[in-house]
């Protein structure tokens, strides 16, 4: 297991981590409520809508009712999520038994919200304003160019043309994990930066905004605020200027590390400076489902093991290099080839095979994307058989026992160790097994209430 | 089917098509206020475009002698949460002018056409249509799209004279593989609406206490088609299945039905009025009917 | 066990319920019943014939009686077997009830020559297999027909796709002809003598008449006008002889001293006529290069000339020679072909003449569609031509003509009559209305949203209420919507509703049908299936009574559907009742329209 789990989707753990002080406070902001709202799983979205005009708390039992068999687990895992996030109030009582209530500040912000809209603290520029907007294609652009580049420095590849304006230190931060550091051969990607690579924008996004968040308090500034600003900044409109002065201090700051993501891009007026949402900053809030917006595939793969990109971006040959063989280049295709060994590179480093074939599919040219499957069966077939190759033996933590008194005693200990799963071997003969390290404990006491 | 669904997004991403009665012959009669049932709705649809940033939501009017829409929520990108200056979000603004023109244009229209034996239904077929078409754009414009529902907000009795276009908007429905839940807040049943939600595999409701909509809206009415696999929703316990006949617009449990075209009638007739096809005499007129008897008496 | 015509169960046969019983076997023929006692020496030999039994009576499975088959005689005397178990009395049962049926059919057939069609055996049997394998039907035919509710025929009318199934099975495969070759029956020769004996049975007689038409014209024509049966056959093996020996010079010679023989030996010229003619109708288009070979080669010009063998061939005597290839096509043609006629005759004669019969009707079914050049020159028209170029073919097509299409898709406004409506379309003010419409939106627009939107006790209430519903909903389904109520049902309750459905929906099917009513024979039909229909009913009633009080009102839901139908039919039965009086009152019967019927 990689210390750092790339999971994109525990942003919001991030938030529930927070103290309930904290997350209180979070609510006070009507776009905070939205945005957490997306974020909840679909049930919970609904539950919350159920509850959004009830004031006495509801009984867990009237919930449950509406739940088919099939759904227990989801159910379970949006009232988890729900109390985590503090959205749900848990009452238990010896008669009723468990009753749940909406956050009171959440509900009434919710409640407002709906009805009456939300209020952005500041508002768009006029429109005859003086300076020229660029237009929402040229926004788009400016925003991946700038997210590539970006992308092309954290991977210390070199080839970044112009370098962005983030400091090296804040970069040292967001490579933590993603690069090791080793003074011989200079930096090499760890599994998780190879994983990483492999995420769609919106994915790493959140995982550099993370980053970014967890890194606040080392400069000065209140992650509860900072998430605050983020999501606040979700909710304002692409392509339309805000006025700077409207901003804090810390806030300015935050903006020009953001624009150096392409998250904004700041315009300098001749009063004013402004700032304008791209796209990536409207998607902040969007829920967190991974296909939730995909850019237009580019890689064609054939049966025959070759793969073709249309693309000109530096970055995304980078990645391709991860697994397979670059063999040519033209200006607007890079043609390249899946080996043995090209993937052999990349499970060493990490690369797991379905993360290649969600990387291969999620990528596929729209030509293909259309095809089912999208990318031809002999080749996922493949990389799945290359990767077992290498996975032929598995590590378990796991205790030997011996020399039990009597056959009942040990075969008393089977049956106890397979209850709990962690039955790995038995030889009956002999009277010896192999129990997993997490039974140990829960053994020994077994035996110690067997052999009195 | 497959293309179509390959280009679903995977999780709750809706696009809700809300079928808006706005009848005013049924508003004139009901214990609850237009305003007030408007301020219900335009919640709901607030909230529903609040679960999601990509769910979309379309508002047709459906009135007495038209239909229209009156609102589609992917015009205005990302504006839905902006106050329009006067305390209420852009969305309601720009419906509720639409809708007030849309009023006018009905309004017109009934005038002219002063009906006044008409039932007071309002034009579903219409509206359901419209709604149709416009998710089978969405279906062919190619993206990805999310997953559509219609849910007719229903108040006005049925007009058996659209059973042919109503029957034939659900069909079409089912093959889409569209639900249309169906909310009837009127006094009588709606056997269209039930049909509707019966086969294609809606939920049918009718809100016993209308102060409570927005409850039932979001309670029944919220739940995206991905959850419904998870959730129990209200069933109805039985499905009015009546037709109308062709012949004279009635609402039957039993008639005839043209062997060649399928058209039902309520009592027998020489020839289909429909397709032209000559039917055979009745045998069961021809034995039992009486006044098939009387007419006969003179002849012989 | 129970092989078609005989059951042989181990039993105790007991004269009396009191009697101990003498243990032994108890064996079942269609004829008659018969009891062996174990003990050789007991006296209570038992022997009944089935014609004699009157009635049979048994104890029911699940009761604490044994089982046993009560048999009554028509002398009023009563047998009683005890059973092993409850399989092996069925099984009697069942036997017995056949063989009853059997006995009862016979003298039937003789008494009453009713209207009715008269039934085979074979049917009979086959009705009897259908409900020995299906026990839902065999209860509903034991409800309704021995009830006498529903005549046997009519019970089976509406079932006979069930009967035709297995009937079909049953049709018998026609046997075909044995791919042997008659060249390879061999002689046998018994080394000593220089005599040569050929062995005939029919089976061979029948394929050379079938294969060489020559010998059967020959047959006819000869015998026994000119020589004995046993005189030809001699002949024509003699010829086949000296064929066989490809002495072609010791052929010749025979055949120009016996002219009779000759004809053996000759080509056969009907077998060349027959195949030219099939030249002429031969698909032009085909592939002449496939039939390479095949039997059209003793024509000139036609296929190869040789079988490839080196045969020195003597020109004079070519007629003489026939290939071996020849033969086999000829023969696989006639083995192909199959036992056209269906002639068990050992009479060599009559299979002669029926196989020259066979022949002349096919050929001239050939001859007779004159239009059959016509035809072959279509033929190869549709097979030649370039799809591309071809107009396309225009099939006969029925357009649905609806006139108008507004008919269909909009409203007949004209048609609309004048119903009753509701109460507000009545005095309706549509200015009046539009105004209040506009009004309600303009308030909203000035006003915004009605605060609070929803009362909190309100929420709360439509949502505690929506839960009620929901899990009262479950309640009846069942917690898994899958499993129905019925499975919650004690099993017997479930097998009585189910039972209930069926015949319901039996008596229905039978009720309906005979709607409208246009024979005395429907009137009294109609009369005796309501009548067991409102049995039904009333049993419903019972049922709905009986169960526990938690189940009723399950049960009662269940059942309303079965009562609803039972009452329409009901109902329908009155008005037409009524309808038919009112009609016998007002006119004579003479004013039926012609072929009212």
């Amino acid at each position: 297991m990689p210390q750092v789990k790339i999971i994109a989707k525990n942003f919001m753990d991030m938030v529930a981590s927070l103290t309930a002080i904290k997350l209180d406070k979070l609510y006070n902001n009507v776009f905070i409520c939205e945005a957490i709202l997306r974020s909840l799983p679909p049930l919970a979205k609904k539950y919350v809508l159920q509850l959004l005009y009830t004031d006495v708390p509801v009984p867990a039992t009237m919930l449950e009712e509406w739940v088919l068999a099939d759904g227990v687990s989801k159910h379970r895992a949006a009232i988890d999520r729900m109390i985590q996030l503090r959205i749900f109030m848990e009452t238990t009582d010896r008669k009723k038994g468990t009753s749940y209530s909406l956050n009171p500040t959440f509900q009434k912000n919710l409640q407002k919200h709906i009805i009456s809209g939300g209020v952005l603290p500041r508002e768009p520029m006029n429109s005859n304003n003086a300076i020229k907007l660029p237009s929402l294609q040229e926004l788009e652009t400016y925003a991946l160019q700038q997210w590539e580049c970006f992308l092309l420095q954290l991977i210390n590849s070199g080839q970044g043309e112009k370098l962005t304006g983030i400091s090296s230190s804040m970069m040292k931060i967001f490579q933590r994990g993603l690069l090791s550091q080793r003074d011989r051969d200079g930096p090499r990607l760890t599994e998780s930066g190879f994983q990483f690579l492999l995420m769609d924008t919106n994915a790493q996004l959140w995982y550099i905004i993370r980053e970014y968040i967890s890194n606040a308090e080392e400069r000065d500034v209140d992650p509860a605020e900072l998430i605050s600003f983020l999501l606040e900044l979700s909710f304002h409109v692409t392509g339309e200027a805000y006025n700077l002065n409207t901003l804090t201090e810390v806030q300015r700051n935050t903006l020009k590390d953001l624009a150096d993501l392409g998250l904004v891009k700041l315009q300098q007026g001749r009063k004013d400076s402004w700032f304008i949402p791209t796209k990536l900053a409207t998607n902040l809030s969007v829920s967190l489902a991974d296909s939730s917006i995909r850019k237009e595939g580019y890689v064609m793969m054939e049966t025959n093991f070759r793969m073709y990109a249309y693309s000109t971006s530096k970055l995304q040959c980078e990645i391709l290099r991860l697994f397979a063989r670059i063999e040519y280049q033209l200006p607007n295709l890079i043609a390249c080839a899946i080996t043995k060994e090209s993937l052999y590179n990349a499970f060493d480093n990490g690369i797991t095979s379905d993360q290649i074939i969600t990387f291969l599919q999620q990528n596929s040219h729209p030509r293909c994307a259309d095809r089912v499957p999208s990318i031809p069966e002999n080749v996922t077939d493949q990389i799945r058989l290359w990767e077992s190759d290498l996975k032929r033996i598995e590590m378990t933590q796991a205790h030997f026992y011996d020399e039990f008194p009597s056959k009942d005693v040990f075969e008393a200990a089977c049956d106890f160790a397979r209850e709990w799963r962690g039955l790995l071997w038995e030889d009956s003969k002999r009277m010896r097994l192999v129990v997993k390290s997490e039974v140990h404990n829960k053994m020994r006491e077994f035996l110690h209430t067997q052999s009195k | 089917m497959a293309s179509v669904a390959s280009k679903l997004y995977s999780d709750d991403v809706s696009l809700l098509v809300l079928l808006l009665d706005t009848n005013p012959f049924f508003w004139s009669t009901t214990s609850i206020k237009f305003s007030q049932f408007l301020s219900h709705v335009l919640a709901f649809l607030n909230a529903v475009l609040g679960l999601n940033q990509l769910n979309q939501v379309v508002v047709i009017a459906t009135g007495y002698s038209s239909c229209d829409y009156i609102y589609d929520s992917s015009l205005t990108p990302n504006g839905n949460f902006e106050s329009s200056g006067s305390g209420m979000p852009a969305l309601f603004g720009s419906l509720l002018e639409k809708l007030e023109d849309f009023a006018a244009k009905d309004e017109e229209l009934s005038k002219e056409e002063e009906h006044e034996d008409r039932i007071a239904s309002s034009l579903l077929s219409g509206s359901l249509s419209m709604a149709l078409c416009y998710i089978q754009r969405v279906f062919r414009s190619g993206h990805l799209h999310p997953q559509p529902r219609i849910l007719c907000l229903q108040g006005s009795p049925d007009g058996p004279e659209q059973y042919v276009a109503v029957m034939n908007s659900i069909f079409s429905a089912q093959r889409l593989m569209v639900p249309i839940d169906s909310c009837y807040i009127g006094t009588q049943n709606s056997a269209f609406l039930q049909q509707a939600s019966y086969i294609t595999g809606g939920v049918h409701h009718t809100p016993k206490q209308l102060d409570g909509l927005f409850q039932y809206l979001t309670t029944i009415f919220a739940t995206d088609l991905h959850s419904r696999g998870f959730v129990q929703l209200p069933k109805p316990v039985g499905v009015d299945f009546r037709a109308s006949c062709f012949c004279h617009k009635k609402t039957i449990d039993m008639g005839y039905i043209c062997s060649v075209c399928l058209s039902i009638f309520c009592e027998h007739h020489k020839k289909c009025s429909t397709c032209g096809s000559v039917f055979g005499q009745s045998k069961l007129d021809d034995v039992s009917s009486v006044s098939n008897k009387k007419r006969k008496a003179p002849d012989t | 066990m129970a092989g078609g015509g005989q059951v042989e169960k181990r039993v105790r046969y007991k004269s009396s319920v009191k009697d101990p019983g003498t243990p032994g076997f108890l064996r079942l023929t269609e004829a008659m019943l018969l009891f062996v006692p174990n003990d050789p020496k007991s006296d209570s030999k038992l022997k009944v014939q089935t014609l004699n039994i009157k009635s049979q009576k048994y104890t029911k499975e699940g009761s604490n009686k044994p089982p046993w088959l009560n048999l009554t005689n028509k002398q009023g005397k009563s047998h009683i077997f005890e059973f092993e178990n409850y399989s092996d009395m069925h099984a009697c049962r069942d036997f017995i009830t056949k063989a009853l049926a059997k006995c009862e059919e016979v003298p039937k057939k003789s008494a009453v020559s009713t209207s009715t069609e008269q039934l085979s055996i074979a049917e009979l049997e086959l009705r009897f297999k259908v409900l020995r394998e299906n026990s839902e039907l065999q209860r509903l035919h034991k409800q309704f027909v021995e009830s006498k509710v529903l005549t046997e025929d009519e019970f089976w009318a509406t079932r006979k796709k069930l009967l035709g199934q297995v009937s079909t099975g049953k049709s018998k495969q026609q046997v075909g002809l044995k791919s042997m070759m008659v060249s390879g029956i061999k002689p046998s020769t018994d080394g000593r003598t220089n005599r040569v004996t050929f062995n005939l049975t029919s089976e061979i007689i029948f394929q050379i008449f079938a294969e060489k038409p020559a010998v059967r014209q020959a047959f006819i024509n000869y015998v026994p006008s000119k020589m004995t049966e046993k005189d030809f056959w001699t002949k024509y093996f003699r010829a086949e002889y000296l064929y066989s020996t490809k002495n072609t010079a010791v052929a010749a010679a025979e055949a120009a001293e016996d002219e009779e023989l000759a004809v053996f030996l000759k080509p056969d010229e009907i077998l060349a006529r027959e195949t030219r003619q099939k030249i002429r109708r031969v698909d032009p288009t085909l592939d002449m290069e496939a039939d390479q070979g095949d039997d059209y080669s003793h024509l000139m010009d036609h296929g190869i000339q040789r079988d490839g063998t080196k045969d020195v061939v003597e020109s004079q005597n070519d007629q003489f020679r026939r290939s071996l290839l020849q033969d086999l096509n000829r023969h696989s043609a006639v083995v192909l072909e199959g036992r056209s006629i269906d002639v068990e005759s050992e009479d060599t004669r009559v299979v002669a003449e029926a196989l020259t019969r066979a022949k002349q009707v096919s050929k001239a079914d050939g001859e007779t569609t004159k239009d059959a050049n016509q035809d072959r020159l279509e033929r190869m028209s549709r097979t030649a031509e370039m799809e591309d170029l071809q107009a396309p073919q225009n099939f006969p097509l029925a357009p649905l003509s609806i006139k108008d299409p507004r008919d269909y898709f909009e409203s007949q406004q004209g048609n609309v009559l004048n119903e009753p409506r509701g109460a507000g379309a009545l005095n309706r003010n549509v200015h009046e209305a539009y105004g209040l419409l506009k009004e309600s939106i303009l308030e909203i627009r000035t006003k915004g949203l009605s605060y609070p939107l929803i009362k909190s006790e309100v929420s709360f209430e439509v949502f505690s209420s929506l839960t009620q519903t929901i899990s009262t909903a479950k309640n009846i389904i069942g917690k898994n919507p899958r499993e129905s109520f019925l499975d919650r049902l004690p099993k017997s309750t479930k097998d009585e509703v189910l039972h209930h459905w069926t015949s319901i929906q039996e008596l229905l099917r039978h009720f309906w049908s005979s709607y409208p009513i246009t024979t005395t024979y429907l009137h009294t039909k109609v009369g005796k299936l309501k009548d067991a229909m409102s049995n039904t009913y009333s049993q419903l009633d019972a049922m709905k009574q009986s169960v526990q009080s938690d189940l009723r009102h399950q049960v009662s839901l269940l059942v309303r559907p079965m009562q609803q139908a039972l009452d329409a039919a009901f109902q329908h039965y009155e008005t037409d009742l009524q309808r038919r009086t009112a009609k016998s009152v007002g006119g004579s019967s003479s004013e039926r329209p012609n072929g009212g019927v």
